[in-house]
């Protein structure tokens, strides 16, 4: 795409004994929008405050433009972070607020109040400009926030899981004008967050850290359908995970024995060995149903426990025989073709393609 | 029903009598400054301004009143400084020997005064600092320097601790951020603390007799007056120094509440 | 914040820790310090003299008057924290238990106030009120009572420990009380316990280590005080606060003043550190 606007070489990061970050080693692209992910304590925040000279890295090195940064104090870089307590100074004005950068940096009196209320007002936010923080909504309470940072016009904007106090429908309109934003101002943003729905809504490319370490970058596309191993495939959910032995190779397919029965799974990506252990995932997205037995190579036979609808969405919460669950993820006015009760039986099936063989780690 | 209600009664009457013995003396003291008896008892004598009047022309009284004013101020501004590091060093960073750092400013209030005040007349002579105004100051400074340190390191308390680093974050140094940061968010515990520490310092009696020498302050004044015989003019006088010590415990809380509140709906 | 105390020399940590080190070890600990070293310097024709001798220990631990005074003032303190403790208790359980939330709160800022008042107007009050022509003996005059001797007794320095120590106790006793978890006093109640039962046994255990506090801070208060015994104890019997006094103020005997000084401050280090330890102790067999 471009060059790398940001390299983590080697970063590691330890507190006393603790090891919070493993070793980091990658690049952030200029103009990208990058979305860090894992759950909490996988090391995302910290390696954001690193980013921002708030900890310093153990061993390694952090470069921007090409400057190495591990020594630069944090004022004196410009990588402004929207904090997930939004951090907002509770003495002062929203306008205040969005000067207080500027004021740092000693721009002029007239200078910051121009370009603090064009921010504002570019946040739809000009009206608030002179009120108290505290008498403020949430959601005015981000966009001043959002404001802050985005008035210094950094290269690089860090977002710490920003959108975790919203109420879910704000969430969903902040999560457009991010989008909407970084577009625009065609900068970076490196945004935090433990939810995959934010993170997959809205980055170009995703990080996902587990225990220090990262444990695949992609496009979300790619981390969703091709996860690297158990830990991204669990982690980003929706997905059917089974695992087995190899019973039989052929050219560019394999045999799987499960407790839950034989499926056959393309190898083109891995090599596999006959015997050995392996696990496959298959997106709840991609797995038919019939009440009938169907015609197909991969097909388990199971009871349907439960049904969530979000929206149009429905998931299907299903179980074998053995226990084992399964999910499907349809449209409802596909769902209601069948009319399932819970406890009916039916039949699930997959192309072969849908399959994904996760590397054993 | 009955007998819990009875019990209730009984204690309500109990507390009344508890708070009754507690404000006897302050409420007395002012009934006698207005008191025309010399040796006040029932039937309370007639209604005067003797005694404020006498204190109002006694020169001596007059400049142990400046001199407290002095006093008081002073040591609010320094105890303040102090305490306002102290709670800063202790809010921000973690070292060493924190424990005995922390003993250093908090131990002098479970000190006995009387120890207090031989303790520093000893070594303000033995330094050659006895006798002035500015021992006063000095003395009180160090007794009350944790109440200060207390008000302030609770408002600290209250700060999001995000918010040093997000203003490092947007370009202000450590000094900056000071200054416009830190010092904004305590500026009402600061205020708070100032009416506190001179509160405190303007009754202080004991540490100021042993070290006042010749600068003698308001309590000091009472003191003596005390030992002599009975004079109704400590009333007066005291009735006066209640007044202005109120005044400023209640400025104190009102800071202090206040920024509550705020906070609440923060 | 780790990161940047980690550096050898930060000019703004050390602006805002190093002045109340060098303030505090200036005029607290060096003060005490000498009081210290004080305490084996020699008195000869009326000047202090340096020296280590332990002439003044010997002296004053030698003499009966120190430690008739000694037990005295641990006795009338000790009295005092009992008095104390026990007038405050009703009070507080009153207002701990069956006072609303803001009665509560109102009650304990009018505990304050007495805290910035001058003790000394408070205690000069008492001497006036107290006295046999006072405002006591004149309304008990009026029902063929009295005159009673109040002051330059006990029962004198006591009204004025009271006056020092009770509003500070109340405010310790009702704070301590009120954090305690009102279901298990409705617990108790429930299985059968009497209402004085449940304050000797529930409550009392559970508001163990606040009480105890109360108790030190008030036997502190009373051990230190020097305007109650004198004002209204008529100081024949010396507290030692007095003797600290008279030594200093009349007698020029500061080294011995300090000997004084420093056997209070072991006394109550001493009972400090019990009452501290007999206040955590159960929680520790607890683990």
């Amino acid at each position: 795409m471009s060059k790398p606007l940001v390299v983590f070489d080697k970063v590691q990061k330890h507190f006393g004994n603790f090891v919070a970050v493993k070793e980091l080693d990658f690049e952030i692209r200029e103009g990208e929008f990058l979305a860090i992910m894992g759950p909490s304590g996988c090391g995302k925040t910290t390696t954001l405050r690193m980013l921002a000279g708030l900890e310093a890295p153990s061993v390694g090195e952090i470069r921007l433009n090409d400057h190495v940064m591990n020594d630069v104090a944090p004022h004196e870089r410009d990588t402004p972070l929207v904090w997930q307590s939004l951090a907002l100074f509770p003495f002062l004005t929203a306008r205040e607020n969005v000067e207080f950068g500027l004021k740092m940096r000693g721009v002029d009196k007239a200078e910051r109040r121009k370009r603090a209320l064009k921010w504002l007002d570019k946040m739809d936010i000009l009206e608030f400009a002179d009120r108290d923080i505290s008498t403020l909504s949430g959601g005015q309470k981000q966009r001043v926030a959002l404001a802050r940072s985005l008035v210094m016009e950094p290269q690089i904007l860090l977002l710490d899981e920003p959108l975790s106090a919203l109420d879910a429908h704000l969430v969903i309109r902040m999560q457009a004008v991010l989008t909407d934003l970084q577009r625009e101002l065609g900068i970076t943003f490196v945004y935090v967050t433990h939810s995959q729905s934010e993170a997959f809504a809205m980055a170009d490319r995703v990080i996902i850290m587990g225990k220090g370490e990262i444990a695949q970058i992609g496009s979300p596309k790619d981390i969703y359908r091709e996860p690297a191993n158990q830990f991204v495939a669990e982690f980003v959910g929706r997905n059917n995970i089974l695992s087995g032995k190899v019973a039989s190779l052929s050219d560019d397919t394999a045999r799987i024995a499960t407790p839950s029965g034989d499926f056959t799974v393309p190898t083109k990506e891995v090599h596999l060995v006959k015997g050995q252990k392996a696990s496959f995932v298959i997106s709840a997205d991609l797995l038919h149903i019939s009440i009938d037995e169907p015609d197909a190579r991969n097909k388990a036979h199971c009871k349907l426990i439960s049904e969530e609808f979000v929206g149009s969405m429905v998931t299907l919460f299903l179980e074998n025989s053995t226990g084992h669950e399964f999910k499907v993820q349809m449209q409802e006015r596909e769902l209601s073709k069948f009319d399932l009760k819970s406890g009916a039986e039916i039949w699930l099936s997959w192309d072969t393609a849908s399959a994904h063989v996760l590397n054993e780690n | 029903m009955n007998p819990s209600r009875s019990l209730n009664v009984i204690l309500g009457i109990y507390v009344a009598m508890v708070f009754a013995f507690v404000f006897a003396p302050i409420v007395f003291s002012m009934i006698f400054s207005f008191n025309s008896q010399r040796f006040p008892t029932i039937p309370l004598g007639e209604f005067t301004t003797e005694w404020y009047a006498k204190i109002l022309a006694d020169p001596d009284v007059w400049e142990a009143a400046l001199n407290s004013l002095i006093v008081s101020c002073s040591t609010a501004v320094i105890a303040t400084f102090l305490g306002f590091c102290t709670a800063y060093s202790d809010f921000r960073y973690n070292f060493r020997f924190k424990g005995p750092y922390l003993a250093l400013i908090l131990l002098p209030p479970t000190i006995p005064l009387i120890i207090m005040a031989l303790a520093m007349l000893a070594w303000f002579s033995k330094i050659g600092m006895s006798g002035q105004i500015y021992s006063i100051i000095i003395a009180h400074s160090v007794l009350t320097a944790p109440f200060a340190m207390a008000v302030i390191r609770l408002r600290l308390n209250q700060m999001d601790p995000d918010l040093e680093s997000a203003a490092w974050n947007l370009g202000g140094s450590e000094w900056q951020t000071m200054r416009y940061v830190i010092i904004p968010f305590c500026k009402p515990a600061i205020f708070s603390a100032l009416f506190l520490t001179a509160a405190v310092s303007f009754d202080e009696f004991a540490v100021s007799w042993f070290v006042s020498g010749l600068n003698k302050t308001l309590p000091v004044i009472i003191l003596e007056i005390v030992q002599g015989n009975i004079d109704p003019q400590v009333n007066a006088i005291g009735t006066f120094v209640f007044l202005i010590s109120m005044t400023l415990v209640v400025l104190a809380q009102v800071f202090f509440a206040s920024r509550q509140l705020k906070s609440i709906k923060t | 914040m780790l990161s940047s105390s980690g550096r050898k020399f930060n000019l703004y940590a050390l602006t805002w820790r190093l002045p109340i080190i060098f303030w505090q070890f200036i005029f607290f600990v060096g003060p005490v310090l000498f009081m210290v070293a004080m305490s084996f310097f020699l008195v000869k024709n009326y000047r202090m003299t340096e020296a280590f001798e332990f002439v003044n220990w010997s002296k004053m631990l030698s003499r009966g008057y120190f430690w008739d005074s000694y037990w005295y003032t641990v006795f009338i303190a000790g009295v005092s924290t009992i008095c104390a403790m026990c007038i405050a208790f009703p009070a507080a359980f009153a207002l701990a238990f069956r006072a609303s939330e803001s009665t509560r709160r109102w009650a304990i800022f009018l505990l304050i106030i007495p805290f910035f008042t001058s003790y000394l107007v408070r205690t000069f009050s008492w001497f006036v009120i107290l006295s046999e022509s006072g405002v006591i003996n004149g309304m008990l005059g009026y029902i063929g009572l009295g005159p009673y001797t109040m002051l330059n007794t006990s029962f004198g320095t006591l009204v004025g420990y009271m006056t020092l120590t009770l509003p500070l106790v109340v405010i310790l006793q009702t704070v301590t009380m009120a954090n305690i978890d009102k279901n298990l006093i409705e617990a108790a109640r429930n299985l059968g316990c009497s209402a004085f039962r449940t304050i000797w046994q529930v409550i009392i255990p559970l508001s163990k280590t606040g009480l105890i506090i109360a108790a030190i801070f008030c036997f502190i208060l009373s051990f230190g005080d020097f305007v109650a015994p004198f004002y209204l104890g008529g100081s024949q019997e010396p507290t030692l606060p007095i003797l600290i006094l008279d030594t200093t103020k009349s007698g020029q005997q500061w080294p011995r003043a300090a000997v004084v000084a420093i056997m209070m401050m072991a006394t109550l280090f001493a009972i400090a550190f019990a009452g501290i330890a007999l206040a955590y102790r159960k929680k520790k067999g607890a683990k």
